[in-house]
């Protein structure tokens, strides 16, 4: 990946992190749009497409409700994407089990850095209290623009981190993997995959939507071994 | 009377602040400093204008606390700033705002997070998997946002039409089939996707590998039930990838 490519993904990374709370919350932060964006980036968007299409089985299990912290995918998907169409390791099974465990690291440390960046916003709201409380409207102005800088700051730093780390550990991946090629990718099949099953669950497993999502299980599982 | 049939004021500028109502999202205030910012231009019309006591005491009642669903919140936007308009007391405009939060937040919750958004992402990954590519994008994004959207729009103009009276917006019978309806069509949709999306990533391969990623899914969405909630999914998963990361770079097997 070029610096140029590496710079570009960084940008899209960050409008990516911006969209989860931010602005304007119409889902560029889902990896399967996130992803697509990240390989697009790199001039591979459907590379890019497949890990996201994978890491949105992860994203299920996220409910971004109000003060809950919970993971940011879109950064973590935006590089994943850039990564796996630059072919850094991203195309071969190894490759994709590291980036997918260091995207799990960054979506991670995105939500505790969400956490952080609120408890920051919170002092903001401390120093201009004053102006707050009189209907100052330039207070208000200013504590939306710094809660979106520092969201944006938030964002950068995760796809950076995503980006590097990647990049590092897909290699070491590629070149030090001993095992069958297929043992990773199932692997990777298995946990998101199970991690779908388990949010679907969580989400429709009771009252009128279980019979629902046992019906769609059972249909789609139909479709699956015909498939197959 | 004519406040009543009149429309937004500065209905683009509103709606536009309306995408950022959770810039400023903190622990003490919540969205109340974006209620703020999201009701401005509609509070501009009070006598005396920017410089008047009207338009700077409700500036500040409007950014104090507020949460709901963001995509709802409009309503509650619309309906306080339109009760400053009417000159309603402050504490009944307090008590609107606070009435607001709950019912705003769980519907929004229902509605959205665990219904549209899930059914939206479901159809996404199934017409991934079965080769629409970019386009399961494009259809996810506009699905998703047609939904999305139109609730801002109509949550703000309904809060302005209504005022204090708004609870009646709430049960508009649209919105209540739709929260009834959302529910069993993502569940059933979600469901439908995930062995879709299994088959996706594993067609073409030897029934053991197929086999041994089917029983793995399984057998982690258990572990994680029994382990729920003092591990996530998330957390598994890693374990789980750990793992195998350890055993595939220190043996050949």
């Amino acid at each position: 990946m070029s610096p140029l490519e590496a710079g570009a993904a960084v940008a899209v990374g960050t409008l990516v992190g911006l969209d989860l709370v931010s602005v304007p919350q119409m889902m560029f932060s889902r990896p399967i749009v996130a992803g697509l964006l990240g390989g697009a980036v790199v001039g591979q968007p459907l590379a890019g497409l497949a890990v996201g299409a994978l890491l949105e089985l992860f994203a299920m299990e996220t409910l971004p409700v109000g003060a809950v912290r919970y993971p940011d995918w879109g950064p973590g998907s935006v590089a994943a994407g850039a990564l796996a169409g630059a072919e850094a390791g991203g195309r071969s099974p190894a490759g994709l089990l590291a980036v997918v465990l260091v995207v799990l690291g960054t979506a991670w440390l995105g939500g505790w850095l969400m956490h952080v960046m609120r408890r920051a916003n919170v002092a903001s709201v401390a120093a201009w209290r004053v102006a707050l409380d009189a209907g100052d409207a330039r207070a208000v102005r200013r504590i939306q623009l710094e809660g979106l800088a520092r969201d944006a700051g938030r964002a950068a730093v995760l796809t950076v981190l995503t980006l590097a780390a990647g990049q590092v550990l897909a290699g070491a991946f590629v070149s030090g993997w001993q095992a069958g090629e297929l043992i990773a990718r199932v692997a990777v099949v298995a946990a998101t995959v199970g991690v779908g099953i388990w949010s679907g669950w969580r989400l429709f497993g009771q009252g009128a939507p279980a019979q629902w999502f046992v019906t769609g299980l059972g249909a789609g599982a139909l479709v699956a071994v015909l498939w197959l | 009377m004519a406040v009543a049939a009149s429309p937004v004021p500065a209905f683009g500028a509103v709606l536009f602040r309306l995408f950022a109502i959770q810039a400023g999202w903190n622990y003490e205030r919540m969205m109340g400093v974006g209620f703020g910012y999201a009701a401005e231009p509609m509070l501009r019309g009070l006598p005396g204008g920017r410089a008047g006591d009207r338009y700077r005491e409700a500036l500040a009642r409007e950014s104090r606390f507020f949460n709901a669903h963001p995509y709802l919140a409009g309503l509650a936007v619309g309906a306080a700033a339109r009760a400053e308009v009417d000159g309603e007391s402050p504490e009944k405009i307090e008590r609107l705002r606070a009435a607001l939060c709950g019912p705003l937040g769980s519907l929004g919750d229902r509605l959205i997070w665990a219904g549209w958004l899930p059914a939206c992402a479901a159809i996404a990954l199934m017409l991934v998997a079965f080769g629409a590519r970019a386009w399961a994008v494009v259809v996810f994004l506009v699905l998703y946002n047609l939904v999305h959207v139109w609730l801002r729009i109509w949550g703000l103009r309904a809060g302005w039409r209504e005022g204090l009276h708004v609870a009646g917006a709430l049960a508009a019978q649209g919105l209540r089939r739709g929260s009834e309806t959302v529910g069993p069509l993502a569940g059933l949709l979600v469901g439908a996707a995930l062995p879709i999306a299994f088959a996706w990533q594993l067609r073409g391969e030897p029934w053991e590998a197929v086999g041994a990623g089917a029983g793995g899914a399984i057998v982690l969405a258990g572990v994680v039930r029994l382990a729920a909630p003092r591990a996530n999914g998330m957390a598994l998963a890693a374990l789980l990838l750990g793992a195998t990361s350890v055993c595939g770079l220190l043996w050949p097997w």
